[in-house]
């Protein structure tokens, strides 16, 4: 924040805010301020357990409206105050912190199912809505986003598109931003713009694609109209134990040429397949590579597309066949270890180092992230998984896993130690053909990273930030972009 | 400290959104700290720096919590995020720090604690303050007492120790549990049939942690009304809304369900889940006497969830959100003591 408390300006600020939102929609309490201090990022999680004080944002705003969020972002402006969006506050990235203070634009408010288009199969909801409620609403019409992620409870849709989001069925029905219709959004200055209705034209770039993905730094996005999907008549899945995980890898990157359209594979590393089939199923296994696929819709075609697939499995790659149970027990598992007390937390430092390559690639950007972090910092596990899966290659969702006694005590030198592991695998990713993130975003925590990725390509997404977003009020210090 | 008995709540519960979705008070304020993940990682707060206990803003926000329980019924291991909250504010009130507003509503609990008795027989029928605003649901019960034929007598009056225990008032709760289960038994009942779940809920399990002996059979109305034998006209279509104390507290009791079928009732799902808490309130007990907006904003958010607003019938176990729908929404809502007696 800008401006001190204890000066009066902070008050005729809060007056404009009311003014804009409503006496009961703007928040300056020590708890509103604290629970909007901390996401689901490992560093202000780690900083608060040591007793320190998170970054607080001045002004907690809850817009009811693009029109109320068009208002703040001209108050915003005219005083130059940051404003972060934020959504659920589930992100692992740092990406809705309030890290420079100012406003936080909690847009939980704007939270309405405006209905489902049966004819076209789209819904379109504000973007504050938290996706298990929508899915929820568009399941009592029998019909489904089919973006399923395991932060699906506490996410908002909008945290999805500003992140690019994926669910476990993406292999079928993509990411969030394969899903997405037309959006409305108001840019930093506050005007209140509508991308194209539809997805596929020869109309201009794609004014869409641009947002989805912006973190919050070039606009906050209001309203979207997303693809539905009418719930699947049928759906199976099916699992195999491969003999390593190459052989694996082999497999599945075959059943997605054959473009039998699986609507989720994963593959768990050998080291993950250990403790994961201890865990699922009470198997014990000392070596192989777990994989587990499945198929939905029409009865008859998942029919034909399993038995396509068993094919593949069995004949040309020799899997040990797990049945329909061994894949049945990961679909009704999926969130399962997401809850405590089976999900990585402090007092452990842990990280999950997702990123996407081709089949080429992919290997590669495995094995380089993981010899990266074994030889550097012995201490940490290394595991990995691949969750989301394309036509051309498929993503990693690797994690690194400090225990809580191999963690510095001191905040400053736990949070220097996390960074490191992130530089230097994230570093193997881009030089092996990845990227930074898959599905979780760059935030806070990997935006020193975008000039290496970007290269000569950064001044233009620079320049497009600075066009939209001239006094940088937007998310500062997020996405690469600068600070205040 | 209180809390300290639920350390696995504050571990766990303070690093883990998963339940984030079914905070009804969060779904209607829109903020973060109205979150089980962020309450208790403020409580996380206090046990490292005890001053913020006396924080106005973090204890303004444990008494905002509806305390539904439903986040705890969610989690994969039913880490206690509920009770976390009440055993903070026991010691909250421990330590002085009660609000004046929360001392008013105790100092009013506490001035309520006698009963009047009227009638006699093995079973008593509690009526409890909610119980008697409705107006109508003692009726009701009592149109299917006469029409099974069984004499018994009622005991009514005030706070018999749940909302006090809610408010952090320990001690003082167990105090009222005593007298009144005193009364109840010197009534001569053996057993005790309650509608207000919250009753039911004090008097099960309560009690038990009090070290109260309860030497009566203590029955929700619906449990009490299936033994009836009653013969019933079909209900025809309704829309149950869950009780959080008969759900969430004690495991998904199957007597409504039970009653409902036996009264023929053709159930449809209500809103979009049977997750979410659908009672205005019903753990908090006074939530209306704490923040009568935030009940206001409850009702609205069910309502905004019906089928046919106008024409839906929405039944629920618990008087108390039947005041409260019928308060701020043009909701139909009956009981199922309501519901039982229009079958007959």
């Amino acid at each position: 924040m800008l401006v001190p408390k204890d000066n009066y300006m902070y008050e005729m600020i809060r007056t404009e805010l009311i003014d804009a939102v409503g006496q009961e929609y703007v928040s300056t309490s020590d708890a509103d301020k604290f629970g909007h201090s901390v996401d689901y990022y490992w560093i202000p999680e780690m900083w608060h357990d040591r007793g320190k004080e998170t970054p607080k944002p001045d002004f907690v705003v809850h817009p009811g409206s693009s029109e109320e969020v068009s208002k703040v972002m001209k108050i915003a402006n005219n005083y130059k105050i940051p404003v972060t969006p934020w959504g659920g506050g589930s992100g692992s990235q740092g990406g809705a912190l309030p890290v420079y203070g100012g406003i936080i634009l909690d847009m939980k408010r704007m939270n309405k199912f405006i209905g489902i288009d049966k004819e076209s199969l789209t819904v379109t909801c504000q973007t504050g809505i938290i996706a298990r409620h929508l899915e929820w609403r568009c399941n009592k019409e029998g019909y489904s986003t089919m973006h399923l992620p395991a932060s699906i409870a506490c996410a908002t849709i909008g945290g999805f598109l500003a992140h690019r989001g994926t669910g476990v069925l993406s292999t079928k029905y993509g990411k969030i931003e394969d899903m997405v219709m037309s959006l409305e959004v108001v840019t930093p200055t506050g005007d209140i713009i509508r991308t194209l209705p539809v997805p596929r034209h020869a109309s201009g770039p794609d004014l869409t694609m641009l947002f989805l993905g912006s973190e919050g730094t070039l606009g906050v996005i209001t309203e979207v109209t997303l693809k539905v999907h009418p719930e699947p008549e049928a759906r199976e899945f099916r699992a195999y134990i491969f003999k390593d995980f190459h052989t694996a890898m082999s497999a599945g990157a075959e059943l997605m040429r054959s473009r039998l359209q699986p609507c989720a594979v994963r593959l768990y590393d050998e080291e993950e397949t250990i403790h994961h089939v201890r865990k699922v199923f009470g198997m014990e296994l000392d070596q192989g590579a777990y994989l587990v696929f499945g198929f939905d819709g029409a009865k008859d075609i998942v029919e034909c597309q399993m038995r396509r697939a068993r094919e593949i499995m069995e004949e040309k790659y020799h899997g040990k066949d797990l049945g329909s149970k061994g894949g049945d027990l990961w679909w009704e598992n999926k969130y399962k270890f997401f809850y405590p007390p089976y999900m990585f937390h402090i007092p452990q430092a842990f990280g999950t180092l997702d990123t996407v390559a081709t089949f080429a690639n992919i290997e590669n950007v495995y094995w380089a992230m993981k010899k990266v972090v074994n030889e550097n910092f012995p201490e940490a596990r290394f595991i990995g998984h691949f969750s989301h899966w394309y036509e051309w290659g498929c993503m990693l969702y690797a994690r690194f896993i400090f225990e809580g006694d191999k963690v510095p005590a001191d905040p400053a030198e736990a949070a220097q130690l996390y960074n490191r592991v992130w530089d230097m695998a994230i570093r193997a990713a881009i030089a092996n053909g990845g990227v930074i993130n898959e599905h979780h975003g760059v935030g806070l925590k990997l935006g020193r990273l975008m000039k290496e990725l970007y290269g000569p390509a950064m001044p233009v997404l620079e320049g497009i930030k600075k066009q939209l977003d001239p006094n940088n009020i937007m998310n500062p210090g997020k996405l690469g972009f600068k600070g205040v | 400290m209180n809390i300290d008995k639920y350390t696995d709540a504050i571990k766990n519960c303070r690093f883990c959104f998963m339940c984030r979705h079914l905070s009804a008070i969060g779904n209607v304020t829109f903020t973060e700290a109205d979150t089980p993940r962020v309450r208790a990682s403020m409580i996380y707060g206090v046990t490292m720096h005890p001053e913020k206990i006396s924080d106005r803003d973090f204890i303004d926000t444990l008494y905002r919590s509806d305390l539904s329980r439903c986040c705890c019924y969610h989690c994969v291991n039913h880490y206690d995020e509920n009770s976390l909250n009440i055993a903070m504010r026991t010691d909250i009130v421990a330590a002085g720090l009660a609000p004046d507003y929360i001392r008013a509503i105790a100092a009013e609990l506490k001035a309520a604690d006698s009963w009047d008795v009227a009638g006699k027989g093995d079973v008593f029928y509690f009526a409890d303050p909610y119980t008697t605003e409705a107006g109508t649901v003692q009726p009701a019960f009592d149109a299917l007492m006469k029409k099974a034929g069984v004499a018994y007598g009622v005991i009514s009056g005030g706070c018999i120790g749940r909302a006090l225990k809610v408010l952090g008032y320990a001690a003082e709760a167990k105090a009222a549990a005593e007298k009144f289960v005193a009364a109840v038994k010197a009534a001569g009942a053996k057993t005790l049939v309650v509608s207000n779940p919250a009753a039911y809920e004090l008097l099960k399990n309560d009690c038990a942690e009090f070290g109260i002996e309860v030497p009566f059979t203590v029955m929700h109305t619906s449990e009490y009304i299936i033994s009836l034998g009653l013969k019933f006209n079909a209900v025809g279509k309704v829309y149950y809304l869950e009780s959080d104390y008969l759900k969430n507290y004690n495991d998904n009791l199957a007597y409504p369900a039970e009653l409902l079928a036996a009264l023929g009732a053709e159930r449809k799902p209500f809103g979009t889940n049977n997750e979410e808490s659908y009672t205005c309130g019903e753990g908090a007990v006074v939530l209306p006497k704490i923040n009568e907006n935030l009940v206001r904003k409850l009702a609205e958010y069910i309502a905004d969830r019906a089928d046919d607003p106008a024409n839906d019938l929405i039944v629920v176990a618990s008087p108390y959100t039947k005041i409260c729908l019928s308060k701020y929404t043009a909701l139909k809502v009956v009981t199922l003591e309501e519901l039982a007696a229009s079958a007959l």
